[in-house]
C-alpha cells in the first residue's frame, strides 16, 4: 500500500517537472497570440521552473528536493506549519506539552475573571499515575480559616525579616529572557496583588525597580549586576543592591529545573549596551556563566557563601535549586547543622521547570521532578530536625490550585511560578521563548511585538490570577478540613502506585558520607 | 553593516528609482506609456494593474525586513517587461532605453534576491541545507 503511494506520489512529482515548463511555454504563446494578461502565468511559471531546476539540478542537501523538486518542497511547508496546525485543530485538549490546553485555558479564565465551571467530568484519566486530594468528611468553614501569612527570616530573628501575605511569588524570569513589557506588567501585577517577584539573574533589577512592587533579587551563577570582572562576587554591589528599599530578599541561585548544571554563554553579539550596564559585563567579550558558583565547589564553602550573603545583605537569603542526588543535599543540610547556617528558605524547582533556553538534552532529561524532589528534601530537613529552621518553596508547573495544593501537602509552604505568571499574561505557548520572536511580546525585545501587551491590561490579568487561585486554595483547603496550609500534610494525599512518588527504590550513593544512616540508602 | 547588505540596498535603490519613476508616466497616462500598453492590449487596466503592482514592489523594497518579496515582484513585473519587449513592444527609440532600464530592474532584483536569499520562506530551508555541504 505505502509502495504503491510512494510510486504514484514519485509519477506526479515528475509529470509535475515536465508540466511547469511546459505551462510556461503555452503560456508564452497564449501570452503572445491572445492577450498580454497570459503573461502573468509565463513569468510565474518561469520562475517555478528556475526554482526546481535549482532543487533538483544545483542544491543536494535535501534529498527530498533532488528527486521531486517542488513536490518534494510540499513536505517541507506541512511540516513547518504542523505545529499551528496541530494546535489549531487536532491537538487534544489534554495532549500539548508543557501545557495541555486544558490547562492553559484554565490560567487564561483565572487571568480574565471568567468562571471556570466544566461540566459533565473530568477529562483526566483517573488512571495510576494521578495524585489527588483526600477530602475530609468534616469541612472547615471559610469563617473559620486563619489568613495566610508567611515570615522569611524569622528563624534567625533578623531585623528585616519580610513577611507574605499570599501564598503565591513569581518565579525568577530575568529582563533578557523578558522583554520590557512583560516585566512591567508582571512587577505591576505583582504590586497590586501584593505578591513579591523574583528578578532572574538578569543583573540590576532596573525595569522590575520602576512599578514599586517588592522584589527578591536573584544572585545567579554570573552574579550579574554584582560581580567582578572574573565572575565572583563583588561584596560591595550586592550590599548596594540590597540596601535598595523594594529589595526584600535574595535568592542565590545554586542550580534551575530546566538546565540543572548546565552554565550559560552571553555572547558578545547580544550585549547591548543596556545589557552590559545592568549586567555589569564588558560589551566585547563573550560572557560566560558558569553551571555553579566558583565559591560553592562542596558544602562547606556552599554554607559558608550562604551565611557571606546574609551577612552582607541582612535580608533573608535564600537558595534555589534543582534536586539531583539526594544524599548531596543531604551532605549540605549536615554541614548547615554543623555550622548553624541555615538559608532563610530552599527553592525546590523541578526538572519539569521552564526557561528562556537551554538544551533539549537538559530541558528533557535531567534532574528530579519537583515531586519527589519536594517530598525528599522535606523528608530530609525533617530527619535531621531542621525543618523548622527555614521556609521551603516549590516550582514547577505548579499553575493549577490542586496542583499547588499537592505541592503544600509535600511540604512547599508557598508556591513560586513563572510561566503560571505568562500564560496570565496572555501566552499562547508559541515555544519561541529564545528566538526574539514570541508572537504576544514577553519574550522577545522587539518593540513591534512588545506593542500588542498592554501593560496596565495584562497586569490586571496577574492580579486576577492570583485573587481567583487564592479564592480556589482555600476553598480546597476547606474542603481538606484545614484551617490554614500549615495543617496540610503528605496525609491529605492519594498517591497511588504509579505516581512517581509512590515507591522510589533505594538507590546507592558514591558521594554520601553519611549514606548508612540516609533515609533512601 | 556587512558588505553585502549595503550592495543589497544599492541594488534595491537603483530598482526602487527606476520603477519609481516610470510609475510616474504609468498613472499620468503620459502618452508613450499609454502606446505601449495600447500595443500589447492591455490599456488601460493593465496600465493600473501593473503600476500598482511595481508600487508595492518599491515600497517593499524600502524595508529590509520585506525587501525580499519586493524584489521576487519586481524580478516578476520586469520579466514581464522584458518578455513584453522582445514579442510586441520591441526596442526602437525609447523603447529600446525603456527595454535596457526595465533589464538593469531585472538585474538588481536578481541581486538583491540572492543576496537576501535566507530570508525567503520555505526556499531558504533548502538553500540552509545545501550550502554547509
Ligand atoms: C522565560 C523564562 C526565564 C527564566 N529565567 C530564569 C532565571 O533567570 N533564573 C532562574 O533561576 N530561573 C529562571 N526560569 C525558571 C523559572 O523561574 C522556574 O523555576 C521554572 O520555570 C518552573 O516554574 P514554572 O513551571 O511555574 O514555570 C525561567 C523560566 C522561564 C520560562
Amino acid at each position: 500500500m505505502s509502495a504503491k503511494i510512494a510510486i504514484d506520489l514519485h509519477k506526479l512529482a515528475k509529470t509535475v517537472n515536465i508540466a511547469i515548463p511546459t505551462l510556461a511555454v503555452l503560456f508564452f504563446l497564449a501570452g503572445w497570440k491572445l492577450s498580454f494578461y497570459f503573461h502573468f502565468g509565463t513569468v510565474t511559471f518561469i520562475l517555478l521552473t528556475l526554482l526546481n531546476l535549482f532543487y533538483t539540478r544545483i542544491q543536494s542537501g535535501h534529498t527530498l528536493l533532488r528527486n521531486f523538486g517542488i513536490m518534494g518542497q510540499a513536505r517541507y511547508m506541512m511540516e513547518s506549519i504542523g505545529p499551528e496546525l496541530r494546535q489549531y485543530f487536532f491537538a487534544n485538549d489534554t495532549e500539548e506539552r508543557p501545557f495541555d490546553r486544558n490547562a492553559r485555558s484554565e490560567v487564561y479564565r483565572k487571568a480574565k475573571n471568567i468562571d471556570s465551571a466544566a461540566s459533565f467530568g473530568s477529562q483526566n484519566e483517573f488512571d495510576e499515575t494521578e495524585i489527588k486530594i483526600r477530602h475530609s468528611m468534616y469541612p472547615v468553614l471559610h469563617s473559620e480559616q486563619v489568613p495566610f501569612s508567611l515570615t522569611f527570616g524569622e528563624e534567625r530573628g533578623i531585623e528585616n525579616a519580610y513577611t507574605v501575605k499570599r501564598p503565591f511569588i513569581i518565579s525568577a524570569m530575568s529582563y533578557g529572557a523578558l522583554g520590557e513589557h512583560a516585566v512591567r506588567a508582571l512587577a505591576r501585577g505583582a504590586r497590586q496583588a501584593g505578591i513579591p517577584m523574583n528578578t532572574g539573574e538578569g543583573g540590576h533589577p532596573k525595569y522590575h525597580l520602576m512599578e514599586g512592587c517588592d522584589l527578591i533579587f536573584q544572585l545567579g551563577t554570573a552574579k550579574f549586576g554584582a560581580r567582578n570582572e572574573d565572575g565572583t562576587l563583588d561584596d560591595s554591589k550586592l550590599a548596594a543592591l540590597a540596601s535598595q528599599d523594594s529589595i526584600k530578599m535574595v535568592e542565590i541561585k545554586l542550580s534551575q529545573g530546566a538546565k540543572p548544571g548546565k552554565g550559560g554563554l552571553l555572547p558578545k553579539e547580544k550585549i547591548t549596551d543596556e545589557i552590559a550596564e545592568l549586567r555589569g559585563v564588558s560589551k566585547d567579550k563573550d560572557v560566560l556563566s558558569p553551571p555553579f558558583h566558583p565559591e560553592c565547589v562542596g558544602p562547606q564553602n556552599t554554607v559558608s557563601f550562604i551565611k557571606r550573603v546574609q551577612d552582607l545583605t541582612k535580608l533573608p537569603v535564600g537558595i534555589k535549586l534543582c534536586l539531583g542526588r539526594p544524599a548531596q543535599f543531604e551532605e549540605l543540610v549536615v554541614e548547615m547543622l554543623t555550622q548553624n547556617i541555615f538559608p532563610d528558605w530552599i527553592t525546590v524547582d523541578g526538572a519539569e521547570g521552564g526557561t528562556g533556553a537551554a538544551p533539549k538534552a537538559f530541558i528533557d532529561g535531567v534532574g528530579m521532578p519537583l515531586y519527589p524532589a519536594l517530598k525528599l528534601v522535606n523528608d530530609i530537613l525533617t530527619k535531621h530536625g531542621v525543618r523548622d529552621r527555614l521556609k521551603l518553596l516549590a516550582s514547577g508547573k505548579l499553575i493549577s490550585p490542586e496542583k499547588q495544593m499537592v505541592a503544600l501537602c509535600l511540604g512547599a509552604d508557598a508556591i513560586y511560578s513563572a510561566r503560571g505568571f505568562m500564560l496570565a499574561l496572555g501566552c499562547i505557548q508559541a515555544l519561541q521563548c529564545g528566538n526574539n520572536t514570541c508572537p504576544i511580546g514577553i519574550t522577545t525585545h522587539d518593540p513591534e511585538l512588545q506593542r500588542g501587551l498592554d501593560i496596565a491590561v495584562k497586569s490586571t490579568r496577574v492580579v486576577n490570577y492570583v485573587d481567583n487561585l487564592e479564592h480556589d486554595l482555600e476553598e480546597l483547603l476547606s474542603a481538606a478540613g484545614c484551617r490554614s496550609t500549615r495543617e496540610l500534610s503528605y496525609d491529605h494525599l492519594f498517591v497511588p502506585v504509579g505516581a512517581n512518588l509512590g515507591a522510589m527504590p533505594p538507590q546507592s550513593s558514591s558521594t554520601s558520607s553519611s549514606s548508612s544512616s540516609s533515609i533512601f540508602a | 553593516m556587512k558588505p553585502s547588505i549595503i550592495i543589497s540596498w544599492i541594488a534595491q535603490l537603483v530598482a526602487v528609482v527606476i520603477m519609481g519613476q516610470s510609475l510616474y508616466f504609468k498613472f499620468t497616462a503620459h502618452p508613450a506609456s499609454v502606446a505601449i500598453f495600447t500595443d500589447i492590449g492591455m490599456e488601460p487596466y493593465g496600465r493600473i494593474l501593473i503600476g500598482v503592482i511595481e508600487l508595492i514592489a518599491c515600497l517593499l523594497l524600502l524595508r529590509s525586513s520585506s525587501a525580499h518579496y519586493g524584489a521576487l515582484l519586481g524580478l516578476g513585473t520586469m520579466a514581464g517587461a522584458v518578455v513584453g519587449h522582445f514579442t510586441q513592444i520591441g526596442w526602437d527609440g525609447e523603447r529600446g532605453e525603456l527595454g535596457i532600464l526595465a533589464l538593469v530592474v531585472l538585474a538588481s532584483c536578481a541581486i538583491v534576491l540572492y543576496i537576501r536569499r535566507m530570508d525567503l520562506p520555505f526556499i531558504s530551508h533548502a538553500l540552509k541545507e545545501s550550502e554547509k555541504g
